[in-house]
């Protein structure tokens, strides 16, 4: 008998610190987060890791959330909606992750969501685009804290019909996201009562744009509305730069974000369009950020970073207040949350889960001593201008 | 803009392009008349060239340097590949090259991706060619007008290098009849790694001239080596007028092909080839059917 009582009293010392462990709650909270780190949009992923892993620092550094540590789980989609899925699958059944980040692609995102009631987990994005994960395709475990991309065509259109600027030709990719983001930009034109004179597409890894050029300047437009990527964006850049083209015409784009501008240095100078973050933007939380990032990365925080991380705080605020990661009790903690955001004061909304936040247009200028240029606000527009209304992708006027 | 500034300034960009893509197809199609290679890694080898360029263009300041650094290095690089590697298949059938030369184009990405990161980088146009110049009053930057000056140099210099030199006579002795050649003496095998060396850094210069153009980036080995491929059969495998002719051929088609039809641009390309390879299954001045 006590060769049993031994052995009991063995396995309840060696369950002990598990049972502490639970008591004092230190399991950690772990976020899943598939997202593309290789492939085309991999650039974005490491931007949204990047983000995201300065924030898990921060919070875990002032004692984590509800007392428990925070880990990430990370995971490679490449990109790809089907092995997005898989990986997401991955983090929720295998890890036990309830809370998910990530998904680079807009067409990663659609694919997941429908998911997540099954998993009863909470998605919070931080930089998924198609207004149809807030409208058609809503799903109450889907929050977006980042600026959707209607909202970012309605702030140029709005920036358009202030500006002085009357005719527009626009240049863009040859395939559905060129195509598309063009029609929007055409129509926002034609309504604000501007000329729309043109458009033309270069097949996807075009490297010579001097025909293109050519017809950009032959269009005699005032400004020229660009919808490229990548490589493609370029060596569109530089050889724009190289025809001086920019002293003629205004080059808008729909994003303007630091990579490219480091990729082109100085045939940047400039270029205008809206942007989701910039590290310029003026408030005491943006500061801090900007602050603590150059501290610890020596550099600037991209876009994706400093939306990245207004997710996370988003997510932190809203997990703080339900005092609980479960879906159920977080949902409507989420719902009604608001915080002071790098971009101002940003509220969540209950009835499509769309964070109501304002819009920024930006230009490329030189700025003695940094090494490249950089993008200096000059349009800022409040969220309820900028964010369209419950469920609707389009805006009445 | 009138028609004849609108013909001279855009026949102009387009010989600037004839020469980015002649100084890579030069380099595959003397490699393929030397040793029957389908060199698959030359679009690496292009893409390498526009990296290396920009560290040495960071390195050293200067855009010169850089031109001349980095095909000496692209080159050795490819030599040294021949060496250790293409050396020991020559017994085997042209599948062998394929698959390793198509494998060192996977290993050049992931090692181009490791050492300068996913972004793209931007070479500096060197000053004195930053400029633009006004041809029948329209703009046109001197750096195309240089590009296009290149490669008539380069073409020239190599004509004169196979027709003039021992090494040129060894290399068209080679490609006549290898076995001859060794027979009379001369090592073969040096022949050979000197070819793909000097191919290799061609397209080496090829990618330091084209990087203040498209930048240095990830999707440039893909992109070159198709229209290399196209050029090399056009004017015929193994013939170094032939990939002249094929470059300028090319090179008007997208341009003029580009602004007049935009939604076909692409097609241009491959109709001109698909038409040659039709009438002249062996390219415009290939020897082979």
């Amino acid at each position: 008998m006590t060769g049993l009582n031994r052995r009991t009293l063995l396995s309840a010392a060696a369950a002990a610190p598990v049972v502490l462990r639970h008591a004092r709650g230190e399991t950690p909270i772990k976020i899943g987060m598939p997202l593309a780190l290789t492939g085309p949009s991999g650039e974005i992923g490491q931007q949204m890791r990047h983000g995201a892993e300065f924030w898990l620092k921060e919070v875990n550094a002032a004692g984590g959330l509800l007392g428990r540590q925070v880990a990430l789980q990370i995971e490679d989609t490449t990109g790809d909606p089907a092995t997005c899925v898989r990986k997401a699958q991955e983090v929720v059944e295998r890890d036990g992750c309830k809370l998910l980040f990530g998904m680079v692609l807009s067409s990663e995102a659609l694919a997941v969501v429908p998911k997540l009631a099954e998993w009863n987990a909470i998605f919070m994005s931080s930089d998924n685009g198609d207004g149809r994960l807030t409208g058609s395709s809503f799903v109450p475990n889907f929050f977006r804290a980042n600026i959707s991309g209607p909202m970012e065509t309605r702030v140029i259109s709005l920036w358009l019909r202030e500006g002085q600027m009357k005719k527009f030709f626009a240049l863009g990719m040859d395939y559905a996201w060129g195509h598309n983001s063009i029609g929007v930009f055409k129509d926002e034109v034609t309504k604000a009562g501007k000329t729309f004179l043109g458009d033309v597409y270069s097949p996807i890894g075009t490297k010579d744009f001097s025909t293109y050029i050519t017809k950009i300047r032959q269009s005699g437009a005032d400004g020229c509305f660009l919808v490229l990527q990548g490589d493609d964006n370029a060596a569109f850049l530089s050889q724009a730069h190289e025809y001086r083209l920019s002293d003629r015409v205004q080059l808008i784009t729909s994003i303007v974000d630091l990579n490219s501008i480091h990729a082109v240095g100085d045939a940047a100078i400039g270029l205008a369009g809206s942007t989701r973050y910039v590290a310029t933007i003026d408030n005491p939380a943006n500061k801090a950020f900007v602050a603590d990032w150059q501290k610890q990365f020596n550099a600037l925080p991209d876009v994706f970073e400093g939306e990245q991380y207004q997710a996370c705080k988003m997510l932190q605020a809203g997990i703080e207040a339900a005092k609980s990661i479960d879906a159920e009790k977080l949902r409507p903690a989420l719902e009604v949350a608001t915080i002071d955001s790098i971009k101002g004061k940003i509220a969540m909304r209950a009835c499509d889960h769309q964070a109501v936040q304002g819009g920024y247009i930006v230009k490329v200028k030189k700025q003695d001593g940094a090494k490249y240029p950089v993008p200096e606000i000059i349009a800022t527009f409040p969220g309820d201008k900028v964010t369209p209304a419950c469920r609707q992708m389009t805006f009445e006027s | 803009m009138d028609v004849s500034a609108f013909l001279v300034t855009q026949s102009l960009n387009a010989l600037s392009q004839a020469a980015l893509l002649f100084f890579l197809g030069c380099g595959l199609t003397l490699i393929f008349g030397i040793m029957r290679i389908v060199n698959f890694a030359h679009g690496a080898f292009f893409m390498l060239g526009a990296y290396v360029g920009w560290s040495a263009v960071g390195l050293t300041g200067s855009f010169w340097a850089a031109l001349l650094f980095a095909p000496i290095l692209v080159g050795g690089f490819g030599a040294a590949f021949e060496m250790g590697l293409l050396r020991r298949l020559y017994g085997r059938d042209g599948h062998a090259f394929l698959m390793v030369t198509f494998g060192l184009t996977l290993i050049m990405g992931e090692a181009i991706r490791l050492i300068w990161g996913v972004n793209a980088l931007q070479v500096e146009i060197p000053k004195l060619l930053s400029g633009i110049v006004f041809i029948l009053d329209e703009p046109f930057p001197i750096y195309r007008l240089f590009l296009a000056g290149a490669g008539i140099v380069v073409a020239i210099g190599i004509w004169q290098f196979l027709e003039r030199t021992r090494l040129g006579l060894l290399i068209r002795a080679t490609s006549q009849n290898a076995e001859m050649v060794h027979a009379l003496g001369t090592d073969v095998r040096l022949v050979r790694s000197a070819v793909f060396g000097i191919g290799c850094g061609l397209a080496g210069i090829g990618g330091v001239l084209a990087a203040p153009m498209v930048t240095a980036s990830l999707g440039m080995a893909p992109n070159a080596v198709i229209d290399t491929f196209v050029i090399v059969i056009i004017g015929g495998m193994g013939s170094f007028l032939g990939s002249m002719i094929g470059a300028v051929l090319v090179a008007f088609v997208q341009v003029f092909g580009s602004y007049f039809f935009p939604d076909f641009a692409m097609s241009f390309m491959y109709l001109i080839m698909a038409t040659i390879l039709v009438f002249r299954p062996g390219g415009l001045l290939g020897k082979e059917a």
